[in-house]
């Protein structure tokens, strides 16, 4: 068989291919003048899949002006498509227990391919002094 | 013949223990978690969860409720304007805010004192009241802050795919000098094709 006439074929489903998965291009300030104050963390992968489309980069902390703890998380789509994820903060006093409040609300968000993009939270009472981020695959 | 027979009281016995297993088909689900209906036509409990959340976050890192004399602050609710095609109860939101605020330690909020003058707890305000007939001495406490907002809704539609955005616009008042010195927008869209929409 002359597998010339299925060239073109081929041609516009590598083009269609290629606009479907749309990846994010950044440009930024190479001397950052803000300083994030970087917190070593510990992690529990139990979806690999979803480490490798909703990867966490780094986490950092901050006090806000009334005393609460707020927290960023930096993720990054390793992936060339867009992902749809649900993320949950928890939050702990200083004895370990959980603080129950809307700010457990699970939250539905999405990452475009190749995107980094930050999530972040404010713990609901000055006696969260620790959290936990809860990545779900939607 | 016994074999016959086992297996025609068998068979006959199958349809009604699947009957028994089979249940309803009702569950419970996490409130507020990415299991719960999500419909274009309405408001769902998620939608306020997420609203509240997000806003009170906001408002609590903005450090505005800690700018006042006698700490914790009092916070009363005003007009939550419903701009929305549907009938809602605002306090869906208001409530998960108050919540979020009273846990805080930030503020405390008045259910004595509301819009038009009535009371959420009518029973607290006359007690109050009588309290302060009997002791000649005002214990009320002026609200420092007052929240108001509203809630709008947005549709759009191509070819099959319908968008429904809903805006929850929330300010924060400083009674004294009636400034607003917070102001919080929440934006929810969802999309789908007409065969998703839901009544």
């Amino acid at each position: 068989m002359n597998p010339l006439p299925l060239l073109p074929l081929l041609a516009v489903g590598a083009l269609l291919l290629s606009g479907c998965k749309t990846t994010v291009n950044t440009v930024e300030n190479a001397q950052k003048q803000g300083q994030r104050q970087m917190i070593p963390d510990a992690r529990v992968i139990t979806d690999g899949n979803l480490a490798r489309k909703v990867s966490i980069v780094g986490v950092n902390q901050t006090m806000t002006p009334g005393g609460m703890l707020q927290v960023q998380v930096e993720l990054l789509n390793q992936t060339r498509s867009l992902q749809n994820f649900n993320y949950r903060f928890e939050w702990f006093d200083a004895a370990g227990m959980q603080v129950n409040s809307l700010s457990t609300a699970v939250i539905g968000s999405a990452i475009e391919g190749k995107e980094s993009r930050f999530i972040s939270a404010v713990a609901p009472t000055p006696a969260c002094k620790d959290f936990r981020l809860k990545l779900i695959e939607n | 013949m016994k074999k016959t027979l086992l297996l025609s009281v068998l068979s006959a016995a199958l349809p009604f223990l699947g009957a028994g297993c089979a249940g309803t088909g009702a569950h419970y689900v996490q409130t507020g978690d990415q299991h719960n209906i999500v419909s274009l036509g309405q408001i769902n409990i998620q939608d306020y969860i997420q609203a509240a959340s997000d806003m009170t976050g906001k408002l609590l890192a903005s450090g505005a409720l800690d700018r006042v004399a006698n700490p914790p602050a009092v916070l009363a609710i005003s007009r939550i304007v419903n701009n929305t095609g549907q009938q809602i109860d605002t306090d869906l939101l208001t409530k998960k805010i108050r919540v979020s605020v009273l846990e805080s330690g930030k503020a405390l909020t008045t259910t004595t004192l509301g819009l038009g003058g009535s009371a959420e707890d009518p029973m607290a305000k006359g007690l109050q009241q009588e309290n302060e007939f009997k002791n000649d001495v005002k214990t009320t406490r002026t609200p420092d802050f007052t929240l108001s907002g509203k809630i709008i809704e947005l549709t759009a539609r191509a070819s099959n795919t319908r968008q429904t955005t809903y805006s929850f616009q929330l300010s924060l008042t400083d009674t004294k000098s009636g400034l607003a010195v917070w102001e919080g927008e929440k934006e929810i869209t969802k999309q789908g094709t007409r065969s998703s929409v839901g009544f």
